[in-house]
């Protein structure tokens, strides 16, 4: 990413919703930025990270979201201003510290941003997490443009320290990653002095009455969102359906209402304060309209909340026509789009809508898989974990005992996939897999019989991993977990964490060993190269044979990316197809159908395999497991 | 009888129809045939396993799998022993001489497992050029036994001694058959082993198995799963690695363990549980499918019992025999009558175990 502060105030600028989230908040003299890295919010941080020398900032990515907020609270009480960013996942994390905060109150201005993923693009879950601003009773902002990220985030700011409570604004994929034109404005000089008057205690006690100084907050915050000018009325003066909506849908909305040609008839009442709602507003326009169409993304959060209010006006409104999610009109689920919008208000307003030819779709699918060569969903070329699955399926098979494999998040979540051999049952949050293998782990008393395996990786052991590992050495649960230690936050796009001892700004910081903290907790610990297909299994068919108990393998091997950014692999790779025994029995193309690196192709016309020498990245793995050592390894230096 | 699979039912793939009706059903006996004959069936620590998806309709596996179900088991016997030119021979298989023997080699000692006939004649054929390689069990580095691959007497010797676990050693005998060489293979094996050797050779599709000239049959009434033993072993607190096992003939009733610190008798009932459920459908005690098949000579400790049943395992006792290698006497006429009976009556409970698995 770019440094931020190198943009000239008052010129027009290409950005990323994310990077203008940054920008916004350098604007608005942030001074502390956490995060733990999460698609589609990891830019934010990057773009600050880049920035923090410049700005004389200071960034951190953090070991989970909860750690990032309460860095950026610890900031706030001393009176700067801090932000933290996370993906919707990660504010279920930060949650507890969330219904905390806002009762204890902040100082310095404080932002929470939520970077969500309808459809769940990159993610284990569709979540819309604007439910914090509800259940924690935080101010909402919702912006649909870049320039929007800019002007609300600054806004969010003093909006945090005018109530001193936290401010939450939410983003989306399409938001954080769209580019558009955003006018930057000045950057401020100098800071306040940080000082934590230690007469101040930031607590939540008396609960009560603090609960009470929290909804006052709130209410102050909707008078000052009311003046913001962030929520806007377009269309006629009485509309043949209002349409109510707000981030992304809003863009989707007006431009379904061009496809129609009714923009006339359409009125479009953006939001962009979501929560509280503006009653003043809102009620006029139900006032000068029939029938309301929500248009939101996930869940149908401003309609159930516009109904209710409704519910208690419809003496003076008369009798109004909702649609949306609860009518049926627009699904629960997924992304919205300007064609699922276009079809509801035809519907509504009985017009006709065809979304384009109807064989369209079905063309452009043909077209493509005639194009594009099938690839499956699957581990990069060269990939560790690849490897690690495969002497887990092994050790497995031979063990016999139909164990389990309880899996967590990062790349090696695809061990659901064919890629990973289906070898993973099960995967839910980070760290999850831990507990889960914990509680499989005790259930032999009860008459589990079957071997029980955790994979989690390095990046996950150190988020929220830790406890369960804790849980387990406590109880004594019996099960093996396996540390896929690829020395990087892979899915999420290389970023630091706190095994790779570097810091978000490319500092070093002191590594945390995985091994080591292993071995402090008095557990069984022992390193294996994956690249190692027989040591692997090995220790894993040791592990799961010997001995009860809670033991750890860490599978130690750099991630193919960066090791292919750091040199790259070693070897030149041929299949010598004298040897090879193709689709004969005996072979039966091995290792194109079952060990599947995507490297390995079968040449159909010579009914042989051959090696893709543009995918492959020469890790030499899969010589290990042609049965006719045909293929064959030479080192790349000796090949050139 | 077995009965056909319904009519126009898709065959399965080969490798789908060993694992579900021999591998998941528990009846492999670790024969090692099926084992690296290609790469989607493992062998480790005595057990088979298949953890991929072979598709394949015509495979080997399932030909070379002694325990395979097949319409008619002693009809698949038949035709084999008529491909290598034997006829059939109720219940001793092909015989053309019995003998009681032991070996007259002092460096045998304390090592072999009776009368050392066995490790003397794969050593002699070794020597003399029958067999550049001869494929043995031994145990592996965690106790449980493996196929090794053998060229020297040192070598033959280092495997000497029976070990009462399933081996997988026919993998062995693949891995030597998939290497570009064309010296003539050796095998000591168990009946089942013997079959599925049989099977590899005479199989249409497998040319480089014609390698195989010699078959040393060992005689079986059933054997133990590797890690079901290692389990016994550990509840009976032997422990080390054992130097020798045996199972004295009745009334004894137990598993003679040997190893640094002493012996120790495991009462049969403890070994039964391990004992392989494959078992019980291997109708053949002397390994009717063998060149030669070698067993325990009936209260005459230290001795042998030999039965030649080709014409290559004739050759090879005649050597023995000019080379004074082998000390033969007569084996009397109860004794081999004992033997015939107790070959009966292991191919009459065979034939009822498949009839009831054929009727599931
Ligand atoms: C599982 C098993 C069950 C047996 N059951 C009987 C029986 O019921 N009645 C009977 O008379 N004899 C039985 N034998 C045969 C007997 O134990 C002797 O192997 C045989 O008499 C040869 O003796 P030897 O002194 O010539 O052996 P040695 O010269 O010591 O040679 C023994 C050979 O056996 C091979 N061997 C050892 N373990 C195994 C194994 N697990 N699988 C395959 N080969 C192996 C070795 O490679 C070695 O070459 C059994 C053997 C085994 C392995
Ligand atoms: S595993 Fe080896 S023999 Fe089999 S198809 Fe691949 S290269 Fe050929
Ligand atoms: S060497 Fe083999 S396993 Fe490694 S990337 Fe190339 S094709 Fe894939
Ligand atoms: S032996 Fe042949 S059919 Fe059987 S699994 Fe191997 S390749 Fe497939
Ligand atoms: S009995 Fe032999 S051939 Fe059959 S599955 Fe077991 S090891 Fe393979």
């Amino acid at each position: 990413m770019a440094d931020l502060t190198k943009l000239k105030a008052g010129e027009l600028a290409l950005l990323q919703g994310n990077e203008a989230i940054a920008r916004g908040a350098l604007e608005a003299g942030l001074s502390l930025a956490a995060a733990y890295p999460g698609n589609p919010s990891s830019e934010i941080l990057e773009s600050l990270a880049d920035s923090a020398a410049s700005a004389g900032i200071y960034v951190e990515w953090s070991a989970n979201e909860k750690v990032a907020l309460e860095s950026a609270a610890a900031a706030s009480f001393t009176g700067l201003r801090a932000m933290a960013s996370m993906k919707q996942n990660g504010v279920n994390v930060a949650q507890d510290f969330i219904c905390n905060l806002t009762i204890s109150g902040t100082q310095g201005g404080i932002v929470l941003i939520t970077a969500d993923d309808p459809s769940g693009i990159s993610s284990t879950n569709e979540e819309d997490a604007r439910f914090i601003a509800r259940l924690a009773d935080l101010p909402l902002l919702e912006p649909s443009t870049p320039a929007e990220c800019l002007a609300m985030v600054k806004f969010a700011f003093d909006l945090s320290e005018a109530i001193g409570n936290l401010v939450v604004l939410r983003s989306l994929s399409r938001l954080s990653h769209t580019r558009a034109g955003v006018v930057p404005g000045p950057l401020p000089t100098g800071r306040p002095q940080p000082f934590w008057d230690p007469k101040q205690i930031w607590n939540t006690v008396p609960v009560v009455p603090r609960h009470q100084a929290m909804k006052d907050k709130l209410a102050k915050a909707g008078q000052i969102m009311a003046q913001s000018g962030f929520n806007a009325y377009s269309g006629p003066e009485s509309p043949d359906l209002l349409v109510i909506a707000s981030g992304s849908s809003a863009l989707y909305a007006a431009e379904a209402a061009g496809l129609l040609g009714v923009d006339r008839r359409v009125g479009l009442l953006k939001l962009g304060c979501t929560w509280p709602l503006d009653q003043a507003l809102l009620r006029k326009h139900l006032a000068d309209s029939e029938r309301v169409l929500f248009a939101e993304e996930v869940d149908p959060f401003i309609e159930t909340e516009v109904k209710a209010l409704y519910a208690q006006q419809a003496a003076e409104l008369g009798i109004k026509q909702f649609f949306g999610k609860a009518s049926g009109h627009l699904p629960q689920i997924g992304e919205l789009t300007p064609g699922r919008l276009a079809g509801a208000m035809a519907a509504i307003l009985g017009l006709t809508w065809q979304p384009a030819e109807p064989q369209y779709l079905q063309a452009a699918r043909e077209t493509i898989s005639r194009l594009v060569p099938f690839r499956e969903f699957g581990f990069c070329p060269g990939c560790p974990h690849r490897a690690s699955y495969w002497a887990i399926k092994q050790a497995l098979s031979l063990d016999g005992r139909q164990g389990v494999v309880s899996g967590d998040i990062g790349c090696y979540t695809l061990g659901v996939h064919s890629t990973g051999f289906r070898r993973v049952n099960s995967v839910h949050c980070m760290g999850s897999g831990l507990g889960i293998s914990s509680g499989l782990g005790k259930l032999k008393s009860l008459g589990f019989q079957q071997p029980v395996v955790g994979v989690v990786g390095d990046s996950t052991f150190f988020h929220a991993a830790l406890p369960g590992l804790v849980n387990a050495r406590w109880n004594q649960a019996d099960y093996l977990l396996i540390v896929l230690d690829n020395s990087a936050t892979a899915m999420t796009g290389f970023q630091p964490h706190p095994g790779t001892g570097q810091t978000a700004s490319g500092q070093p910081g002191t590594a945390v060993d995985v091994e080591q903290v292993c071995r402090a907790l008095g557990i069984d610990c022992q390193v294996v190269d994956p690249y190692d297909l027989a040591a692997a299994q090995q220790a894993v068919y040791q592990a799961v044979q010997g001995e009860p108990g809670l033991k750890v393998l860490i599978f130690r091997r750099l991630c193919a990316l960066v090791q292919g950014r750091q040199g790259g692999h070693p070897y030149r790779m041929r299949v010598d197809q004298s040897l090879c025994r193709g689709d004969e029995c005996g072979c039966h193309r091995f290792c194109s159908r079952a060990f599947r690196c995507p490297g390995l192709n079968f040449d159909q016309a010579a009914g042989r395999a051959v090696i893709d020498e543009v995918v492959c990245v020469g890790c030499g793995v899969c010589a290990q497991i042609c049965p006719a050592g045909a293929i064959r390894a030479e080192a790349k230096e000796a090949a050139a | 009888m077995t009965q056909s699979p319904a009519a126009g039912q898709p065959a399965a793939a080969s490798l789908e129809r060993l694992k579900a009706q021999v591998l998941e059903a528990g009846l492999c006996v670790a024969c090692g045939a099926c084992v690296g004959l290609c790469p989607y069936v493992i062998f480790h620590d005595g057990q088979v396993a298949a953890p991929d998806v072979c598709g394949l309709e015509d495979g080997r596996c399932i030909d070379v799998c002694p325990q395979a179900p097949v319409p008619d088991p002693s009809q698949k016997r038949a035709g084999l022993l008529q491909a290598l030119g034997r006829p059939q021979a109720l219940p001793l298989g092909p015989l053309r001489e019995v003998w009681w023997a032991r070996a007259l080699c002092p460096d045998q000692q304390g090592r072999v497992q009776y009368g050392g006939v066995v490790s003397t004649l794969v050593a002699l054929a070794l020597q003399e050029g029958l067999i550049g390689e001869a494929v043995l069990t031994q145990a592996g580095p965690e106790g449980a036994p493996e196929g090794v691959r053998a060229r020297t007497r040192q070598e033959v010797l280092a495997a000497a001694g029976s070990i009462y676990a399933a081996g997988g050693a026919l993998s062995a005998l693949n891995q030597a058959l998939a290497e570009a060489s064309d010296h003539a293979l050796g095998l000591v094996g168990l009946p089942c082993q013997a079959l599925a050797a049989a099977s590899l050779a005479a199989h249409p599709r497998h040319a480089q198995g014609a390698r195989l000239k010699l078959v040393i049959g060992l005689f079986c009434t059933l054997n133990l799963s590797a890690r079901g033993l290692r389990g016994v072993l550990q509840a009976a607190g032997v422990r080390g690695p054992l130097t020798r096992s045996d199972f004295p003939p009745p009334p004894a009733g137990v598993l003679e363990v040997t190893t640094a610190q002493g012996t120790t008798a495991i009462p049969l009932e403890e070994v039964r549980p391990v004992v392989l459920k494959g078992c019980a459908l291997c109708p053949d005690l002397s390994a009717e499918l063998a060149d030669i098949s070698v067993g325990a000579a009936e209260g005459r400790p230290g001795w042998n019992t030999i039965l030649v049943r080709s014409e290559q395992g004739q050759r090879l006792l005649d050597l023995a025999r000019a080379q004074g290698l082998l000390e033969l006497t007569e084996m009397p006429g109860e004794s081999r009558q004992h033997l015939s009976t107790a070959a009966a009556n292991k191919r009459a409970r065979a034939a009822q175990a498949w009839k009831e698995r054929a009727d599931g």
